[in-house]
């Protein structure tokens, strides 16, 4: 059975940014020991030290807007899929977005997949 | 040895870029058979597709400014390497660079890399 690797990686990083746009630090489980973060010019491994971080982020309320998602398989035997999402992020009582860029490396274990490599950046004009 | 991903994801992405400005067409041998490009809304696979469809974009000038560069190992065993590039293009003669946002999934093989993922999107204001 193939799989759609694009609806695979759309159903996963709409699910990703519901629960990080509601509850950040219940994200926990989506990250193992050996994931990895970088966010702007931090780098951090484990779930642990993953949620601290995105928990401690400058803000309260935010919201993010897909504008391109794209996927390939990153592997030939493992099915691990390597996402990039391009969109809009609005914090707090700001009206103007920032945008950004970011690369989820996604791996399946137990009929789910959890967040390997995680690559934020935001993109100033 | 640590290997040192951020340095050889600087220096491959560097010798990349030089290679695509000067000339392109020279580019095949940096993917394989199972490589895949998607290029904003193209999706296509192996070293030959891939590089008629690099050489038929609409530009004859070209020059990528590196704005960010992360990168992250993908693979516990495999040395791996996974980079997101967000940077600018300038195209011909125009006078506004496009910003735009990459993703390479670099591939260690015989003592060097080949690209296995390649994910190219523009971004748009």
């Amino acid at each position: 059975m193939a799989v759609n690797f694009q609806s695979l990686a759309e159903e996963f990083t709409k699910f990703y940014y519901a629960q990080f746009d509601s509850d950040r630090s219940q994200l926990g489980n989506l990250y193992r020991d050996h994931s990895m973060l970088t966010f702007e010019t931090s780098q951090m491994q484990g779930a642990k030290s993953i949620i601290e971080k995105l928990v401690s982020l400058p803000f309260q309320k935010v919201a993010h807007r897909i504008s391109t998602l794209d996927a390939q398989p990153s592997s030939p035997d493992v099915g691990s899929v390597l996402v990039m999402v391009t969109g809009e992020l609005l914090v707090d009582e700001e009206q103007n977005p920032q945008r950004y860029s970011q690369v989820f490396h996604l791996v399946p274990e137990g009929g789910s997949y959890y967040v390997f490599n995680d690559i934020f950046r935001l993109n100033y004009s």
